[in-house]
């Protein structure tokens, strides 16, 4: 019996689209918005400034958690650690050692990117549920630590009086400046990440971690790497934060309302999708402004959001608006267009 | 003396610890799943408790008589209501409903009961103490010891030896079988939690005796459980009762070595056993 | 003679995927009944949709002429229809005795009455006397067929589903078990049993069914159905050798 050679066919002229025109608009806007954020002090008050501060802050952190529990499957409830940890550093950096602010805030993210390498090895051993309170108790362990830290000025907490050098334009300049770059950075970056063939990964290992696994992505590494750079994430998010509030104390620094807010933000919104974590910022911010005066009985409602969209709508409002309609702002979708075929 | 002294607090403080820490391992062990509002619920029945002791005269006794039934009320209207709709091999949704449902109650209660620290009218019963080998031990502790060990005992033989334990077991090994054998898993967790949930009604009683309560302690009486559970091993009930006494004892001799150290000390030993024996002092070692 | 289960139809689906294309099936009190087919014919399938492990529409399953599909497993055990699971899934941890214990446990706080006992599947079974204290993991992998045979009966089934209890055994081990149905069946108990092996199905039963690809390819009576129907039911007629 001969060999049968198969004749040496012309491969189709296809091409992989990876934009859509929901996706177009969506970037165009989003570069307006990031425009307009470095832009505040020009157009804004110091008050709104403060307040965009605050959501931008918000964002980030939601959308570090959202890397971490949506596609790395590591359900955490104390973030602030790393953005205490930053922030401290921050304060440490630029008041007791005189380094230029601006700059200390990207030296205090060294901080939380060197904590993160060994408490990764030691909570991951954890099974979901108690990784989760595992990461609680080392926000707790750094609450206590700093409580009593004479470096940190411990309970006391410690005041960014080398902020009085700077005008309150410069100073505004450089947290809007700052806010762009950290809004750039987490979520651009997580779109950017999600596009590239880490992101194939990522998603690969949030749909089912042992068929991904199969497929040669090495998932261990993948969920190490994502935990730090989230937590790099959230140290920024907590200097440019603290930075703002121009004091510290161990108490503000490790407040677990950050895991609360970046949960509901998440959950709420859509958890795995960046539009979800916008949808969900915008709707806490509005929540915020509008019943944040009735104290506790809002967040018995948050808390209660919370539980029913756990139990009834676990997508979020992304997932279930994308379930009608599939225009995603940020497609990371691969599509094979032949543009002979009609 | 004093080294042995701290010793023997850090064991009747484990005794404390082993009464949140018991009903934790029970669910995880069961069902895989961590309560996070686990803590909130003893706060809750606490707080429940007080006002009924201080608008009724009640003593501690009564309060205990009233707050375990409906503690176990609680648990099954927990499981029920909201946790049978998230079991499953996804950690994820038990995660954030017992989550915001920590949330919730928190501020519900910061709402009803104002942030103010209040604890139960024992009658005299915190302040007695009394003399063994030298040392003066407070009558209260030896009472919460002596009830986590009836506990933790009684559990075990529950588990080993009545049909709803080896249901219980059947389910935590595998459940799809467990059905197989004509158990009802949700009927099973229900009861599972309605009895977690149960001892947090004793937990409630003599937290609020023996130091006061307020809306916003919840997540503590958590974390502790939850050390005291990974220390002693997962799943086993008398592990969990050991690794309360570690932990106790852990938090006592830090906080003889200086006040603002005990529970710092504790996090310390949990974070040096998850290093160097994650499956807990008496947990076997998983492949 | 009326059937005691029988399945009318029966489609069912994993998901997106279909496993069963309407299967019609009838067991009579008393009877042994085959079911045999290639690997992902749909057997096990077939097994788990009457247990209510997957859902499937009332009407195409029916207990003594009662639709029944779809009903919760654990209602099933208390109609009277018990399952021999594939890979045994015994509870670990536990030891042999309160392995079989759940179940007695469950038969009797239902009420079900039957037969069996624990001295009863001692006397089938004299190995389960023996390791009635040991885990059962440590079993080897007959014995633990044999645990897994003695929890289902003491369900005190009517209909005894046994799904590849020869998977993984050695020929001696399976002699021995299949030495045992006989007298299963001298009890009362209609079985319905999935078999890779055609020969020991043949053996076993009275009747047999093949499956392929979720589809009845052929049914008779096990004593008149011929190798060469059954070679063309197993691989399907027209899959020939290239």
């Amino acid at each position: 019996m001969s060999a049968v050679t198969y004749a040496a066919a012309d491969l189709p002229g296809v091409q992989v689209q990876r934009q859509t025109s929901s996706g177009r608009i969506a970037m165009t806007l989003a570069l307006a918005g990031i425009v307009a954020v470095a832009a505040m002090p020009w157009w804004a008050s110091t008050g709104t400034i403060r307040s965009i501060l605050v959501l931008c802050c918000y964002i980030a952190v939601a959308q570090m958690w959202n890397l971490l529990a949506g596609y790395a499957g590591l359900v955490s409830v104390g973030q602030q650690a790393f953005m205490g940890a930053a922030g401290y550093a921050l304060f440490v950096l630029a008041q007791t050692f005189g380094i230029n602010p601006f700059l200390a805030v990207f030296l205090s993210l060294l901080v939380p990117a060197v904590l993160a390498v060994p408490l990764y090895l030691l909570l991951h051993r954890l099974d979901g549920p108690y990784f989760s309170i595992g990461t609680w108790v080392v926000a707790e362990v750094f609450r206590l630590v700093c409580s009593n830290l004479p470096l940190v000025n411990a309970g006391a907490g410690m005041s960014l009086r080398v902020m009085k050098d700077y005008s309150a334009f410069e100073r505004n300049v450089a947290m809007s400046l700052l806010c762009a770059g950290m809004l750039l950075l987490t979520v651009g970056g997580s779109y950017w990440l999600l596009r590239s063939r880490y992101g194939l990964a990522l998603i690969a290992m949030r749909d089912n971690p042992v068929a991904a696994a199969s497929q040669g992505v090495n998932v261990a590494k993948l969920r190490f790497l994502i935990y730090v750079a989230s937590a790099v994430g959230c140290g920024l998010a907590g200097a440019i934060y603290f930075m703002a509030q121009l004091r510290i104390t161990p108490g503000s620094a490790f407040d677990p309302m950050w895991a609360n807010v970046a949960i509901f933000i998440v959950m709420v919104g859509g958890i795995g999708s960046i539009e979800g974590v916008l949808i969900g910022a915008l709707i806490f911010f509005i929540a915020d402004r509008w019943f944040g005066a009735y104290g506790a009985t809002y967040f018995v409602v948050l808390g209660l959001m919370t539980l029913l969209v756990a139990l009834y709508a676990r997508t979020g409002i992304w997932g279930l608006i994308s379930r009608r309609w599939d225009a995603p702002w940020f497609p990371i979708r691969r599509k094979l267009v032949d543009p002979n075929r009609p | 003396m004093e080294w042995f002294d701290a010793l023997v607090q850090g064991i009747l403080l484990g005794g404390m610890y082993a009464q949140y820490a018991l009903g934790m391992a029970l669910m995880f062990g069961v069902m895989r799943i961590v309560n996070i509002s686990h803590g909130d619920l003893v706060i809750l029945l606490s707080l429940i408790g007080i006002s009924m002791a201080t608008a009724w005269g009640l003593a501690p006794v009564s309060v205990l008589v009233i707050l375990v039934p409906l503690a176990v009320l609680m648990g099954w209207l927990l499981q029920k209501a909201v946790l049978n709709k998230v079991v499953g091999s996804d950690p994820l949704p038990s995660l954030i409903a017992t989550f915001g449902l920590s949330i919730a109650l928190q501020n519900l209660m910061l709402q009803i009961w104002s942030a103010n620290s209040r604890s139960l009218p024992g009658h005299g019963i915190e302040s007695q103490s009394i003399e063994i080998a030298g040392i003066y031990v407070g009558v209260l502790p030896l009472i919460v010891l002596a009830v986590a060990t009836g506990l933790t005992w009684g559990l075990d033989l529950m588990l080993k030896r009545t049909r709803f334990g080896r249901a219980l077991r059947a389910a935590s090994a595998d459940v799809e079988a467990a059905s197989m054998t004509g158990i009802n898993p949700r009927a099973v967790y229900a009861l599972a939690t309605a009895v977690a949930v149960g001892i947090l009604g004793f937990a409630a009683v003599f937290q609020s005796l023996r130091s006061t309560v307020a809306p916003a302690d919840g997540p503590a009486q958590l974390i502790y459980a939850f050390e005291a559970v990974i220390i002693g091993g997962m799943g086993a009930v008398w592990g969990a009762f050991l690794g309360s006494m570690v932990l106790g004892i852990a938090q006592a001799i830090g906080f003889r070595i200086d006040p603002g150290f005990g529970v710092l000390a504790g996090h310390l030993v949990f974070l040096f056993v998850l290093a160097t024996r994650p499956q807990g002092l008496f947990g076997k070692a998983t492949t | 003679m009326t059937a005691v289960l029988s399945t009318h139809g029966l489609i069912a689906r994993y998901g997106d995927f279909q496993a069963l294309y309407g299967v019609d099936t009838e067991l009579h009190p008393g009877e042994a009944v085959a079911l045999i087919g290639a690997n992902g014919a749909g057997k096990s399938t077939f097994l788990r949709s009457i247990m209510g492990l997957l859902p499937v529409a009332k009407e195409m399953v029916r207990l003594d002429g009662e639709p029944v599909g779809g009903t919760a497993t654990d209602r099933m055990v208390q109609k009277g229809i018990a399952i021999v699971p594939e890979g045994r899934r015994l509870f670990t941890g536990m030891s042999v005795e309160d392995n079989l214990r759940v179940a007695i446990d469950q038969a009797a706080r239902i009420g079900a009455k039957g037969g069996w006992t624990l001295a009863r599947l001692h006397k089938l079974f004299p190995i389960l006397a023996e390791k009635a204290r040991s885990q059962v993991q440590s079993l080897s992998g007959g014995q633990q067929q044999m645990v897994a045979i003695g929890r289902a009966l003491l369900c005190q089934p009517r209909v005894l589903l046994c799904d590849e209890i020869s998977l993984g055994l050695a020929p001696k081990v399976i002699r021995e078990i299949y030495a045992a149905l006989p007298e299963i069946r001298a009890a009362g108990t209609a079985m319905i049993v999935v078999e890779q092996d055609v020969g020991l199905a043949q053996s076993a039963s009275d009747r047999l069914y093949c499956m392929l690809e979720g589809r009845v390819t052929l049914t008779g009576k096990s004593g008149d159905v011929t190798r060469e129907q059954i070679g063309k039911a197993y691989f399907g007629a027209g899959h020939g050798v290239v």
